[in-house]
């Protein structure tokens, strides 16, 4: 669950004059409403909107009064969405044969229409039909759109619910009209602002929820919960302490089924664009003044301000770009990405990148922040490593032979989400011999009971009104406009510079060389 | 591949009283390295859980039940048995440990229990044996399993470093008058400690439900036209004193939430029903607690509220219980409209459950203090 709300969300003021609702054990649930879902035949829809719906509902967390409307050209009937929907949550949830009340209850929620949404008429009907939904099943007027389409089809879905004035809030004193739009948002610079001039000709800002589901990880939002409810760690939180922060998003699979779309996206759109860049705005911000959407936004916008751009000539030097070959992963021999289905044989897509970035503000000036991320590397995991700068004078030096390793503290986001920090401590004897030893604090040590799936926290964030873990534009764009200098180089050089990395490595030797250059190493994940 | 644990972590092992410190430390000694020097558990502790009970039997009873707790909320678990009427006194005390894998392959997580049993008049020194070994800096919660919250004078020393107390109206033999005591218990406590009580915290969903009837603007003004409340609980479950103290409780809620004034002492019928008038902004509320069988529901699952209301048209708001044990089947109806009806999860917790839950919470929990303090009202205290 996002950690703020504004003050002025309608349906958070409104659930709060019920006074059944006081006292923090009773969960908030949103108001009364309609989700329409666009793309609802597809595969995000089922793998994970419906699940996390169903989720939210059994739990009690969806108000009494809600709907889901399926709007996609697929010929399904309502009966046969609802069908489509009772086996999503029955394969990808595994629920016993007790739930089944509970499904057939939710299914009832369910609606579904066919039509060409990219045609206007489509939309008078959905309007009648929400109008239904209003005055039959006490939906209350609030509406939440959801853009689950391929993003080609969001600026026409966008216009036209602007165009059959589904996009206005009925009356703003007392509903909500919202909309999420999914990533990919834009494949560059000039089709993100487009999108936004877009989006924002038609939904105010506030009505705009740009997800990003590594945002609604657990751990994503504990970093501001480790970084601002502790007072501990602040006070070193800067250049005079810190010597370098590195991130990695580390996947062993390979593009498995996506092929083509990969083939358009390459990793830097697919993952340092957004969730590596998110990371590191969530862990150079500066405080925000309280836990609300627009103060934590506000200062993740000024971090991605502050990051030096990086010059077309330097992109070699401060970025490095590679693709697998093949290898091995789970002991199993794999293919090399230009032999996986739907790519071309001599593609130049980069499935690992690696950069070197700075932020020029007081707090950061000189930290190197070095990010990367790939397919088909040695295991899956996403970690945050801060390295502290070495002691300024060490008093061993005479009476030890060990290199004494310096301060790091990891923040783990997956698997086994934790904290740990290193230290030197010194070995039981005589000699004076010190070694590294590890801190560990490990959520699932800690706190036995499995978090919400990104999803599900996500949708009651957005029914609530609570942005904090969504998207603003400024800060889509901001990070469109740092990757473009790479992208356009890289597009240009066509193969040059293309490292190949063998499948089940930890990436391309010339990402080393990125570090070593500055007299660092990779940490080991 | 994880070593197997040492036996001494698994089984408890008798220790001398005034050792117990010195024996927790050679514990967590002789479990750090497995046979091959490599480290195999890791002991984890976010806070300490004392828990009183009544006897021996019932310390190794709660002690299977600590494992449970230990994997949602690493503690130093302390059960303490006070046997004041058992001869010859004395005080004996185990050490043991639980342990479990939350990844496979990883380290194992262990969390160290301690038990300490006192007869006759050895039971005065309970608390000089169990406050050194509460961890310092780390919040006190104190499980009172016992069937009624009536500590005895020696454990004043424990209840003042205590930060919450987890007691269990679903244990009290006799609700009505056992509830209403522990209003005047929360009451002397005043600010140096929470209160929980785990009943209540089983009721926590039904809360949400009713509230969340109440959500929608057009149907929030029926609330402050409440005229009649009812709460079927089992009339034969061998639960039935821990249901009507759950139906006490949601009355007591809904009157304090409300506002509502307690116009006359609660009538009580044949039917062993009872009946209480509320004076409310719009009227006299009927607030009726009844017991009744209930056909082809799981023992201790059946529970019926409903509230209706007046207005134009008036509306009738109902949760039931379905047959299927976890299901509760939610209905607003407005005269003239279609009602609007759902299912829901809401499953049966287990003590232990809803321990784990109130572990997680400290301080006080001011919506339940005005709960109880209106169930004062309403025994008229």
């Amino acid at each position: 669950m996002g950690l703020g709300t504004e003050a002025s969300s309608v349906a958070e003021t409104a659930l709060l004059a019920n006074p059944l609702r006081e006292g923090t054990r009773v969960r908030k649930t949103p108001a009364p409403c309609s989700i329409v879902i666009f793309g609802a035949s597809g595969d995000l829809t089922e793998r994970k909107l419906i699940p996390a719906l169903y989720y939210l509902a059994r739990e009690h967390l969806l108000p009494v009064s809600f709907t889901v409307t399926g709007c996609a050209k697929s010929p399904y009937t309502t009966e046969t969405f609802r069908e489509k929907a009772r086996q999503a949550v029955q394969s990808h949830l595994k629920i016993p044969a007790s739930e089944a009340p509970f499904l057939e209850s939710f299914a009832q929620s369910l609606f579904y229409i066919s039509d060409d949404f990219g045609d206007v008429k489509a939309y008078s009907l959905l309007d009648s039909m929400l109008d239904r939904f209003d005055r039959e099943r006490g939906t209350g007027g609030n509406r939440l759109f959801y853009l689950a389409t391929p993003p080609s089809f969001f600026p026409v879905i966008v216009q036209h619910l602007g165009r059959a004035g589904l996009a206005k809030t009925r009356d703003p004193e007392k509903n909500w009209t919202r909309i999420i739009i999914e990533k990919p948002f834009g494949r560059d610079h000039a089709s993100a602002q487009e999108l936004n001039r877009t989006v924002t000709s038609v939904f105010d800002e506030e009505q705009v929820f740009r997800i990003d589901h590594y945002l609604g990880k657990e751990t994503v939002q504990n970093l501001l919960v480790f970084r601002f409810a502790n007072g501990i760690y602040e006070p070193i939180w800067n250049r005079r302490y810190i010597d370098q922060v590195q991130i990695a998003v580390a996947e062993s699979l390979g593009v498995e089924n996506r092929g083509a779309y990969y083939e358009e996206a390459g990793l830097l759109r697919d993952m340092i664009q957004n969730h590596v860049l998110q990371l590191l705005s969530l862990v150079a911000m500066e405080p925000p003044a309280r836990f609300a959407g627009t103060a934590v936004r506000d200062e993740k916008a000024k971090v991605l301000r502050a990051i030096r751009p990086i010059p077309p000539d330097a992109v070699n030097d401060l970025a490095v770009r590679g693709q697998y070959g093949e290898g091995f992963a789970g002991g199993k021999k794999v293919s090399a990405y230009r032999s996986e289905p739907k790519v071309s044989p001599s593609s130049v897509t980069e499935t690992y990148a690696a950069l070197k970035l700075f932020i020029d503000n007081w707090r950061w000036a000189d930290v190197p922040f070095y990010l990367r991320s790939g397919k088909r590397l040695a295991k899956r995991v996403s970690e945050i490593t801060v390295q502290f700068r070495s002691v300024p004078h060490l008093m061993f030096r005479d009476a030890i032979e060990d290199i004494i390793e310096p301060n790091v503290m990891s923040l783990r986001i997956q698997p086994n989400e934790g904290i740990a920090v290193r230290f030197g401590a010194k070995l039981p004897g005589p000699a004076m011999r010190i070694r590294p030893v590890q801190m560990e604090f490990r959520y699932g040590e800690s706190f036995g009971a499995p978090p919400p799936t990104a999803y599900e926290t996500l949708l009651l964030d957005c029914m609530l009104g609570d942005n904090t873990l969504f998207n603003r534009d400024d800060a889509v764009e901001l990070a469109w406009e740092l990757v473009m200098p790479i992208l356009d180089r890289w597009k240009n050089d066509g193969e040059r510079d293309l490292a190949f990395y063998e499948a089940g490595s930890w990436g391309p030797a010339e990402a080393d060389r990125l570090l070593q250059r500055d007299g660092r190493r990779w940490q080991r994940l | 591949m994880v070593a197997p644990l040492q036996p001494v972590l698994e089984s408890p092992r008798e220790v001398d009283v005034e050792e117990l410190e010195a024996e927790l430390s050679a514990l967590w000694r002789s479990a750090a390295e497995g046979a091959s020097g490599q480290r195999v558990v890791t002991r984890a502790c976010a806070l300490t859980l004392l828990v009183s009970v009544e006897s021996e039997d019932a310390a190794w009873e709660v002690s299977n039940l600590i494992g449970d707790v230990t994997r949602q909320n690493p503690c130093r678990a302390i059960i303490m048995a006070s046997e004041p009427l058992a001869r010859p006194g004395g005080i004996n005390a185990w050490i043991s440990a639980h342990c479990h894998l939350p990844v496979e392959g990883e380290k194992q997580v262990c969390s160290e229990q301690v038990a300490v049993v006192a007869r006759g008049d050895s039971v005065r020194a309970l608390p000089n044996v169990v406050l050194p070994l509460v961890i310092p800096g780390l919040p006190i919660y104190l499980w009172w399993r016992a069937p009624r919250f009536e500590p005895e004078p020696y454990y004043e020393d424990i209840l003042r470093v205590t930060d919450r107390v987890l007691i269990d109206s679903g244990r009290f033999p006799h609700p009505a008058l056992d509830l209403p005591r522990l209003t005047e218990r929360a009451r002397e406590a005043g600010i140096r400690m929470g209160f929980s009580d785990l009943n209540w915290v089983r009721m926590t969903p039904w809360r949400e439900l009713i509230a969340q009837c109440f959500d929608p603007s057009e149907l929030r003004p029926y609330l402050a036209r409440v005229k009649k409340v009812t709460v079927e609980y089992e009339k034969t479950s061998p639960r039935r004193s821990a249901q009507e103290a759950q139906a006490w409780l949601l009355a007591a809620w809904l009157g304090s939430r409300m506002n509502w004034d307690p116009a006359e002492p609660a009538t009580e019928a044949s039917d062993a029903s009872r009946t209480w008038i509320f004076n409310s902004t719009d009227g006299r509320v009927e607030v009726r607690l009844v017991p009744r069988e209930f056909v082809g529901g799981g023992e201790g699952m059946c529970f019926n509220i409903t509230l209706e209301a007046a207005g134009d048209p008036p509306a009738r708001f109902s949760l039931k219980r379905g047959p299927e044990g976890i299901c509760v089947t939610t209905q607003c109806a407005v005269e003239g409209r279609e009602p609007v009806s759902r299912n829901v999860r809401l499953e049966v917790l287990e003590e232990i459950e809803v321990v784990n839950d109130e572990l997680k919470y400290l301080g006080r929990n001011r919506v339940f203090e005005q709960t109880l303090a209106m169930l004062g009202r309403m025994a008229g205290l």
